[in-house]
C-alpha cells in the first residue's frame, strides 16, 4: 500500500439509525488502491450497512463520505448472487459485462469461466448451481467488470475449499492489480492473513482502525 | 412534544360552529321549493366535499415535502391528509347518494363531480394500503410520496375524461346548487366553517398521533 | 457486435426471459381470454355485445395483463440481488424505466393481439377496416399504461402481496386512460370513424407526456429504494 495514492473512498464520522435504532456512529476511515482492509464485528454491528454505504447504496444518516471513483467500478460480492438463475453462466456474464459498456468476445467470458473452473458449466443456467458454483459465478462477474473497489459480504459463505482457495487468489490478485477490497469476514483468524489494515465494529461505534499486526497485539491485549 | 391547548380550543370551536351551523340549517334557511327536506343533506355534502379535496392537496404538499426533506413530519401530515380526504370524501359520497335517490331516483349517476370524487376515493385507499403495508420506514416514506404526487396529478386527468365522458351521453339531470338563497348561502358559510374547524382539529390531531407512533416505534426498536 | 443503448439491453434480456420462460406472456393472455370468454356470457345467445361493451372488455383484459407482465418483469430483478448489481452498474435508473417499459409495453402488445382474436371470435366484434386508427389508439393507450406501470411496479416491487397492491393502486390512476381507450374503441367497433375526436386523443397524450415526465423524475428515488 503506497500513502501516496489518492484514498478511493473516504467516510468521515459516518454514522447511521435504522428509524431511531443506532446502527454505528462516528466512523472515520480510508480506502487507498492496492489495500484490503477486513471488516470484523458481531452480528448486528452494521458490517453490512458499512458495506452499502461504501457502495452509494444507503445515505449515511450522519457524516460525510468521498468517492474519486467513476460509476461502476465498484464490485459486489455478497449474500446475493447478482445471477439470473433463468440465463446460463455465459448469457449472465455477457449481460453485466455490457450493461458496464464492455463489449467482451466469447473467448474473454470463457477465460473469466475457466479462472473460476466454471468453464464446463458455462451453457447451463445458473438457476441449477449449487449455491458455491453460483458465488463462483459471482466472482466470475465481480473479475470480469474489472472492478477498482471490491466490496466482499462474507464472500466466503458456501464455498467449499477448493472454491476459497480459488477467492482468496482473486483477492491477492485484485490487490496486486491496483484494487482496493472492503472485506466483511466472520473468520477473522484465517482472513487477516491475507488483508493489510483491520476495523472492527464493535459497542455501536469503530472499537479498532490498524494494521493487522496493531489488531493481532489490539485482539490480544482485549 | 409539548402539549399545547391548539386542538382543544378548535375542537371546542368546532363543536359550537357547527352547533350553530345547524340551527341556521332547520331553522334559519328556508325549506327549498322542489326538493323539500331532502335538500338540507346538501350542507353536510359540500363542505365535506371540499375540504375532502382540500385533503388531497395537503397529501401533495407533504408528499413533496417528503422528497425535499426527509422529515417525519412531512410524511405524517401526507398520512394524516389522507385518510381525512378518504373519510370526508366518503362521507361525501355517501350524503350525496341519500341526496339523489330522492331527487333523482338513482343512487348512482354519471356526474364529473361524483365520479372524480369516486375515483380519488379510490386512489387515496389505495394509498393508504400501500402506507400500512408491512415495508421498511425509510423506504415506505419516500413510496408513499411518489404516490401521493401521481395521485395528485392524476386528479385533472380524471375530472377531464368524466366530463368528456359525460358530455356526449345527454345526462338527464341538469347540475344543482344554482338559485340558492341568501339566508342558504349564510347556512352553507357557517356550515363550511364548522366542518373546517372540524377537520382541521383532527388534522393536527392525527399528525401528531403519527409522529407519536412513530417515536414510540423508535424508542421500542432502540430498546432491542 | 455494436454497442446498443443499455436500455435496449435491458429490454433485450427481459424479453428473452419473459418469453422464454412463457412466465409472463402465457398466463397474461389466458387471463385476458378468459376474461373475454366470460364476458361474452353475459349476453343472450345469438346477440352481439356493443362495440363500447367490448373495448370496455378488451381494455380489462389489457390493465389486468398490465398488471401481471410488470410484476413479472420487476420480479426478475429481486431474485439473488440483482437489483445491487443493476444500481452499481454505470447506468441511470432511467435507463431501467425505459428498458422494462419497453420490454413491458412489447409484451402487451404482443397479448393484445390474442385479445383482438377474442373480441373476434367471442364477441363477435369487427374493426370495419379501421385497422391504422386502431393500432394507433391501442400504442397511445398503451404508452400511458407502460409508463404507469413501469414506475408503480418498481414502487410494489418486494413487497407481499404485490399483485393486489398493484391493481389497487394502478387501477384507478389509469381511469382517465381506460375511458379514452373504451370510448374511441367502442367507436372504431361500431363502425364509427374517430377522426374528429381531437378531445379524446389530446386527453390520452397529455397524460402520456405528462406522467412520462413525473416518471421521469421519481423513477430514480422509487429504484433506489426498492
Amino acid at each position: 500500500m503506497t500513502q501516496s495514492d489518492p484514498e478511493l473512498v473516504s467516510l468521515n464520522g459516518v454514522g447511521h439509525y435504522f428509524g431511531q435504532r443506532l446502527v454505528f456512529r462516528q466512523v472515520t476511515l480510508g480506502v487507498a488502491p492496492g489495500e484490503v482492509l477486513l471488516v470484523l464485528g458481531p452480528n448486528g454491528a452494521g458490517k453490512s450497512t458499512l458495506l452499502q454505504i461504501i457502495a452509494g447504496l444507503l445515505t449515511p444518516g450522519s457524516g460525510a463520505i468521498d468517492w474519486t471513483l467513476e460509476p461502476g467500478e465498484i464490485g459486489y460480492l455478497g449474500h446475493g448472487t447478482c445471477v439470473y438463475p433463468f440465463l446460463s453462466a455465459s448469457e449472465n456474464l455477457f449481460f453485466w459485462a455490457r450493461m458496464h459498456g464492455m463489449t467482451p468476445a466469447v473467448e474473454d467470458i470463457t477465460t473469466v469461466l475457466d479462472r473460476v473452473g466454471l468453464k464446463a458449466a458455462a451453457l447451463e443456467r445458473a438457476g441449477t448451481f449449487s449455491r458455491g458454483m453460483a458465488q463462483r459465478l459471482s466472482l466470475a462477474r465481480v473479475l470480469l467488470l474489472d472492478a477498482k473497489l471490491l466490496l466482499l459480504d462474507e464472500p466466503a459463505t458456501g464455498l467449499d475449499t477448493a472454491s476459497r482457495s480459488i477467492l482468496d487468489q482473486e483477492i491477492s490478485q485484485a490487490r496486486a492489480r491496483g484494487a482496493a477490497v472492503v472485506w466483511v469476514s466472520h473468520d477473522a483468524r484465517r482472513d487477516v492473513l491475507l488483508a493489510d489494515r483491520v476495523v472492527v465494529l464493535q459497542g455501536k461505534g469503530q472499537a479498532f482502525l490498524g494494521t493487522t499486526t496493531a489488531y493481532q497485539q489490539w485482539w490480544c491485549d482485549a | 412534544m409539548k402539549v399545547t391547548p391548539l386542538i382543544s380550543i378548535l375542537a371546542v370551536a368546532a363543536g359550537f360552529t357547527l352547533v350553530g351551523a345547524h340551527l341556521a340549517i332547520w331553522l334559519h334557511a328556508p325549506v327549498e321549493a322542489t326538493m323539500g327536506l331532502v335538500q338540507k343533506i346538501f350542507y353536510l355534502h359540500l363542505p365535506l366535499a371540499w375540504w375532502a379535496m382540500l385533503s388531497f392537496f395537503l397529501v401533495f404538499v407533504g408528499s413533496v415535502g417528503v422528497l425535499f426533506r426527509k422529515t417525519a413530519s412531512w410524511d405524517a401530515l401526507a398520512g394524516s391528509a389522507a385518510e381525512m380526504g378518504v373519510l370526508f370524501s366518503g362521507l361525501a359520497l355517501i350524503t350525496g347518494s341519500l341526496w339523489a335517490r330522492p331527487i333523482w331516483n338513482v343512487w348512482w349517476t354519471w356526474d364529473p363531480r361524483l365520479t372524480t370524487a369516486l375515483i380519488m376515493w379510490f386512489v387515496y385507499t389505495g394509498y393508504l394500503v400501500l402506507r400500512t403495508s408491512p415495508i421498511p420506514h425509510a423506504k415506505r416514506r419516500i413510496l408513499c410520496a411518489v404516490l401521493g404526487i401521481v395521485a395528485f396529478v392524476n386528479i385533472p386527468f380524471v375530472f377531464f375524461s368524466t366530463r368528456l365522458w359525460r358530455s356526449i351521453h345527454p345526462s338527464v339531470i341538469t347540475s344543482s346548487g344554482g338559485g340558492m338563497e341568501p339566508e342558504m348561502w349564510q347556512a352553507m358559510g357557517i356550515s363550511l366553517a364548522g366542518m373546517g374547524l372540524l377537520w382541521l382539529a383532527l388534522i393536527i390531531l392525527r399528525t401528531r398521533q403519527i409522529l407519536i407512533q412513530e417515536r414510540l416505534d423508535g424508542l421500542w426498536a432502540a430498546r432491542l | 457486435m455494436p454497442r446498443l443503448p443499455r436500455f435496449l439491453i435491458l429490454a433485450h434480456k427481459d424479453l428473452r426471459l419473459m418469453l422464454g420462460l412463457g412466465l409472463g406472456l402465457v398466463q397474461t393472455v389466458l387471463l385476458g381470454l378468459l376474461i373475454i370468454f366470460v364476458f361474452s356470457l353475459s349476453l343472450p345467445v345469438g346477440e352481439t355485445m356493443s362495440g363500447q361493451g367490448a373495448a370496455a372488455i378488451f381494455w380489462l383484459a389489457s390493465v389486468f395483463g398490465l398488471v401481471l407482465l410488470f410484476n413479472a418483469l420487476y420480479h426478475l430483478e429481486e431474485a439473488n440481488g440483482v437489483r445491487l448489481g443493476l444500481l452499481l452498474a454505470p447506468i441511470s435508473p432511467t435507463t431501467v424505466f425505459v428498458g422494462k417499459a419497453l420490454a413491458g409495453g412489447a409484451l402487451l402488445v404482443l397479448a393484445q393481439i390474442f385479445f383482438l382474436i377474442g373480441l373476434v371470435v367471442f364477441l363477435g366484434q369487427s374493426l370495419y377496416g379501421q385497422w391504422l386508427w386502431a393500432l394507433g389508439l391501442v400504442l397511445a393507450v398503451d404508452l400511458g399504461l407502460v409508463i404507469m406501470g413501469s414506475l408503480l411496479g418498481a414502487l410494489s416491487q418486494g413487497q407481499a402481496a404485490r399483485e393486489s397492491l398493484l391493481s389497487v393502486i394502478l387501477f384507478p390512476l389509469l381511469v382517465p386512460l381506460l375511458l379514452g381507450g373504451v370510448k374511441l374503441g367502442g367507436g372504431l367497433l361500431s363502425g364509427v370513424s374517430i377522426q374528429d375526436e381531437t378531445q379524446w386523443m389530446t386527453l390520452i397524450m397529455a397524460f402520456d407526456a405528462l406522467f412520462a415526465a413525473v416518471a421521469l423524475i421519481l423513477f430514480p428515488l422509487v429504484f433506489r429504494e426498492g
